[in-house]
C-alpha cells in the first residue's frame, strides 16, 4: 500500500479566535487533528483587535489575520476581488492544494473558493448553520451561496438536516455533500467526579478485579445516589440569549415549569439582547431565589455550570448541529430539547426528552424529564462514556481527510460517491461534471455559473471572468518566482489508522 | 539597467566584525562602468547650464569671458557656450516674461538634483562583537548622506526574522528587539529583501553577536 497522500491545506473563515463561538472551535479542533495526521493547516481569518499579521498558535497552527475592514458581527465587509492578491500571495508561498472554507455568513471564505478555483485549486466548503427562505436576507444570502457553491469541489454539512437545507438553497447535487457531524473534547466535559468507594468489601474486591483486568470503558460505575421526591433538581440553561435560541419560549416556560413542580431551580448563563425579557419575567413572578442567571461566561466555565445541574433545557427555534446539548450530555444530564433542525440526530433517545418548539410541549417535556429522574430511570453516570465513544474530533479529522482524498482523485469516483452513482454515470452525466473531480478549464466553470439564474446567471459569469482576468494580471505583474516559499513546520507522523479513532 | 534586484554582500575584516550590504547596485562590469561616466557627465552638464541660465539672468554685469582662463580650458568652453542649446538657454534666462523666481528655481533644483541623484539603494548592517549593531540607509532617488543608527549590545534582547503583511503580499523582515523601545528596529526597511538574504543575515548576526569563534554557523 503506499503511503496515504498528506495536503496542504488553508482553512478560511472570518470566523476564529481570539472570537469565542462554535465555528472558531470546530476550525481549531479540525485543524489541529488534521495536523496529526500528518497534513499541513494553516488558517486565513481577517484581523481581529490587536491581532494583525502572521501568528503562531502554540501547537504551531499558522494563522494569516489579514488586514481588512469589519462590518457586521465580526464578518468583513464583500469586496468581491480585493483579498485576491493577498490571497494568492498566500497560497503560492504555503504551497496550498485544498482550500477549506467554513461558514456561509463569512464573505471571506466564499471569496477565497472564487480564487481558489481560479488559481486551479481544489476546494471544500463547511455550512455550519440553517437558514430559512422566505425573507428577503436570506434570498440574498442563498443567492451569494448558490454563486460561491457553483464550482465547489465539495460541501461538508454538521447534520442530515443541515445538508437537506444547503442543497436545497444552494441547489447541490446531493452526492457532493457530506455529513460530517461537529465532535466534543470529552475530556473537557467530565461529570462531576463519583462519590467515594463504598467501604462494602464484596464491592471492593469487585472494583478491584475490574481495574486489574479491563480498561474502564466496560467497567460501568455504580448508580449515584437516588434522588428523593424532596431533593432540588437544578435545570440548567447555556445559551446565548437570541430570538433564534428560543429565549422567548423559555421565558413564558419557566414560571410554569416552577409552578408545577415545587423542588426545582434554574440557572441561566449566556448575555443577548433578550436577557431583559428574562429579567422581567422573573421580577414579575418574584422567582429570585429559584432562578439564577449567571450573565456572559467563558467556554472553559460551561462544564463548571453544568455540573451544578441535573437538567440541561434547551429551547432552541433553530439549529444545525447544536454542540452544547453533546457537551451537556458528557456532563451526565438529562437533556430536554426542541426537536428542530438537526438537534434529533444528535443524541440517542435515551439521553434526551423532545418537544415541540411550543410552551405547553416544552412544559411538558420538562415534566416527563423531572419525573423520570426522580423515579432514577435515567442511568446520567453513564452518559460520559457513551458520548466520548460517539463523538471524536480525531475520527471527524479522518472523515474530512476521506473527502480530501475523494476531490483529488486519490480515492476513486466509485469509492468516493458510492457504486450506484458511478454505474449510472451515463443518466446523470449533467451533474457528474459537478460531482466528478471537476474541471478547471474556465468555459466549463462559466458552463456551471451559468445555470444560477436569468440574471444571476450572467452576473456571476461576468464576475468569473474578471476574477480571471485579475488573475492573469497578478501572474504577469508579481511573477510566482518573486514569492518566497514558507519553509514547513516540522510535520508530524502520520498515526496509523485505527489505533487512534477512539 | 542602473539597479538589480537586491543582493548581498558580506565583509568579514575580523572574526568577530561582519558587515551586511544589500544594495539594488549590480556587480561592476564595463558597460556599468560606461553607464556611471555617463551619468557624470549629465550630471556635470545639467550643473553647468543652470549656472549658465543664472549668469544669464542675474549676472549682466559680470562679462562672461573665456579670455582669463588657462587657453586649453578656454578653448573647451569656447564652443560649448556658443553651442545651440546654451545660446537658447540664455536667450529664455534673460526674457523678462519670466519671473525671477522661475528661473532661479528651476535652476538651483537643477544643481539639487543632479547632486543629489543616486541611482540605486544600499543598506547595511554592522556587527561589532561586544560593541553592538550599526544600520546604515543610503536610500534611491534623492537625499543627502547616510541615515545610521547605533544599537548597544546591552540593549539588543534578540535578532529574530518575522512575517508580515506588506502590499499585496507577506514578507520576510529581519527585526532587532531593543530594551526600553515600544517597537521593534527593522534592518534593511526600504529593500526588503528576500527571504534567503534575510535567512543568511540572520546566522552572520546571531553567529557574529553571540556565539563564541564560529562565527558564520547559525
Amino acid at each position: 500500500m503506499p503511503p496515504p497522500a498528506t495536503y496542504n491545506i488553508a482553512m478560511v473563515s472570518d470566523f476564529f479566535f481570539p472570537q469565542p463561538g462554535g465555528v472558531e472551535s470546530h476550525i481549531y479542533q479540525l485543524s489541529t487533528k488534521l495536523r496529526d495526521r500528518g497534513h499541513k493547516v494553516i488558517i486565513i481569518t481577517h484581523a481581529y483587535k490587536g491581532r494583525t499579521g502572521v501568528r503562531y498558535l502554540t501547537n504551531g497552527l499558522k494563522v494569516y489575520h489579514v488586514p481588512f475592514f469589519v462590518l457586521y458581527r465580526s464578518a468583513s465587509f464583500p469586496t468581491v476581488f480585493s483579498f485576491f492578491p493577498i490571497f494568492r500571495n498566500i497560497v503560492l508561498r504555503e504551497r496550498i492544494d485544498i482550500v477549506h472554507g467554513h461558514a456561509s455568513l463569512s464573505s471571506l471564505c466564499h471569496e477565497a473558493i472564487l480564487h481558489a478555483r481560479t488559481m486551479g485549486l481544489r476546494t471544500v466548503y463547511t455550512d455550519h448553520s440553517l437558514f430559512g427562505f422566505a425573507d428577503a436576507a436570506s434570498i440574498f444570502a442563498n443567492k451569494l451561496l448558490k454563486f460561491s457553491l457553483s464550482d465547489v469541489d465539495h460541501v461538508i454539512c454538521v447534520s442530515h438536516t443541515c445538508k437537506e437545507n444547503t442543497v436545497l438553497r444552494a441547489s447541490l447535487d446531493p452526492l457532493m455533500v457530506s455529513v460530517i457531524p461537529n465532535a466534543v473534547v470529552a475530556e473537557n466535559f467530565k461529570p462531576l467526579d463519583p462519590p467515594p468507594p463504598p467501604t462494602d468489601p464484596y464491592l471492593q474486591s469487585q472494583q478491584q478485579h475490574h481495574s486489574r483486568h479491563n480498561s474502564s470503558s466496560r467497567y460501568h460505575p455504580p448508580p449515584s445516589r437516588p434522588l428523593g421526591p424532596h431533593d432540588t433538581i437544578t435545570i440548567v440553561v447555556i445559551s446565548r440569549l437570541f430570538y433564534n435560541k428560543g429565549t422567548d419560549l423559555l421565558t413564558a416556560a419557566i414560571p410554569r415549569i416552577l409552578e408545577n413542580h415545587p423542588h426545582t431551580r434554574f440557572i441561566i448563563a449566556g448575555d443577548g439582547p433578550k436577557a431583559i425579557d428574562l429579567e422581567q419575567m422573573i421580577e414579575q413572578n418574584v422567582l429570585q431565589d429559584r432562578v439564577e442567571m449567571l450573565g456572559p461566561i467563558r467556554h472553559e466555565e460551561v462544564r463548571d455550570v453544568m455540573v451544578r445541574g441535573h437538567i440541561y433545557l434547551h429551547p432552541s427555534l433553530t439549529e444545525a448541529f447544536g454542540t452544547v446539548i453533546v457537551e451537556a450530555a458528557s456532563c451526565g444530564l438529562y437533556v430536554v430539547c426542541t426537536q428542530v433542525g438537526g438537534i434529533p440526530e444528535v443524541l440517542p433517545s435515551h439521553m434526551t426528552v423532545f418537544a415541540k418548539p411550543e410552551e405547553d410541549d416544552l412544559v411538558a417535556a420538562t415534566g416527563r424529564a423531572i419525573a423520570a429522574l426522580r423515579a432514577n430511570k435515567v442511568r446520567t453516570e453513564l452518559f460520559h462514556e457513551q458520548v466520548k465513544s460517539m463523538y471524536s474530533w480525531t475520527n471527524v479529522a479522518t472523515r474530512t481527510e476521506r473527502v480530501y482524498n475523494g476531490i483529488s482523485g486519490a480515492i476513486s469516483e466509485a469509492e468516493f460517491y458510492g457504486y450506484d452513482a458511478a454505474n449510472g454515470a451515463g443518466s446523470w452525466s449533467a451533474t457528474r461534471g459537478r460531482s466528478g473531480v471537476q474541471s478547471f478549464a474556465l468555459i466549463d466553470r462559466l458552463k456551471r455559473y451559468y445555470g444560477c439564474g436569468i440574471w444571476a446567471g450572467k452576473l456571476f459569469c461576468l464576475c468569473v471572468i474578471v476574477d480571471y482576468l485579475i488573475f492573469l494580471f497578478l501572474e504577469l505583474w508579481f511573477p510566482r518566482d518573486s514569492i518566497d516559499i514558507c519553509p514547513d513546520w516540522p510535520r508530524k507522523q502520520r498515526k496509523t489508522d485505527g489505533k487512534d479513532d477512539g | 539597467m542602473l539597479t538589480t534586484a537586491p543582493h548581498l554582500y558580506i565583509r568579514r575584516p575580523s572574526p568577530t566584525t561582519a558587515e551586511f550590504t544589500v544594495t539594488t547596485c549590480p556587480p561592476p562590469s564595463l558597460p556599468l562602468r560606461l553607464l556611471q561616466l555617463t551619468l557624470l557627465l549629465l550630471r556635470l552638464i545639467t550643473i553647468s547650464l543652470a549656472l549658465l541660465a543664472l549668469h544669464a539672468r542675474f549676472g549682466h554685469d559680470l562679462p562672461l569671458s573665456t579670455a582669463s582662463l588657462p587657453p586649453f580650458l578656454a578653448n573647451l568652453l569656447q564652443p560649448i557656450l556658443s553651442s545651440a542649446p546654451a545660446t537658447l538657454l540664455t536667450r529664455l534666462a534673460a526674457q523678462d516674461a519670466t519671473p525671477d523666481w522661475l528661473v532661479a528655481g528651476t535652476a538651483l533644483g537643477a544643481v539639487y538634483g543632479a547632486l543629489a541623484f543616486r541611482p540605486h539603494t544600499t543598506e547595511s548592517v554592522l556587527v561589532l562583537r561586544g560593541l553592538g549593531i550599526q544600520t546604515s540607509t543610503t536610500s534611491g532617488g534623492g537625499g543627502w548622506g547616510v541615515q545610521t543608527r547605533f544599537i548597544p549590545t546591552e540593549k539588543i534582547r534578540d535578532v529574530l526574522i518575522n512575517e508580515a503583511f506588506r502590499g499585496f503580499g507577506v514578507r520576510y523582515y529581519l527585526v532587532v528587539v531593543v530594551e526600553g523601545e515600544e517597537d521593534v528596529v527593522v534592518l534593511f526597511p526600504g529593500l526588503l529583501p528576500r527571504r534567503r538574504i534575510v535567512e543568511a543575515v540572520w546566522r552572520g548576526v546571531r553567529g557574529c553577536l553571540w556565539e563564541g569563534g564560529e562565527e558564520g554557523k547559525g
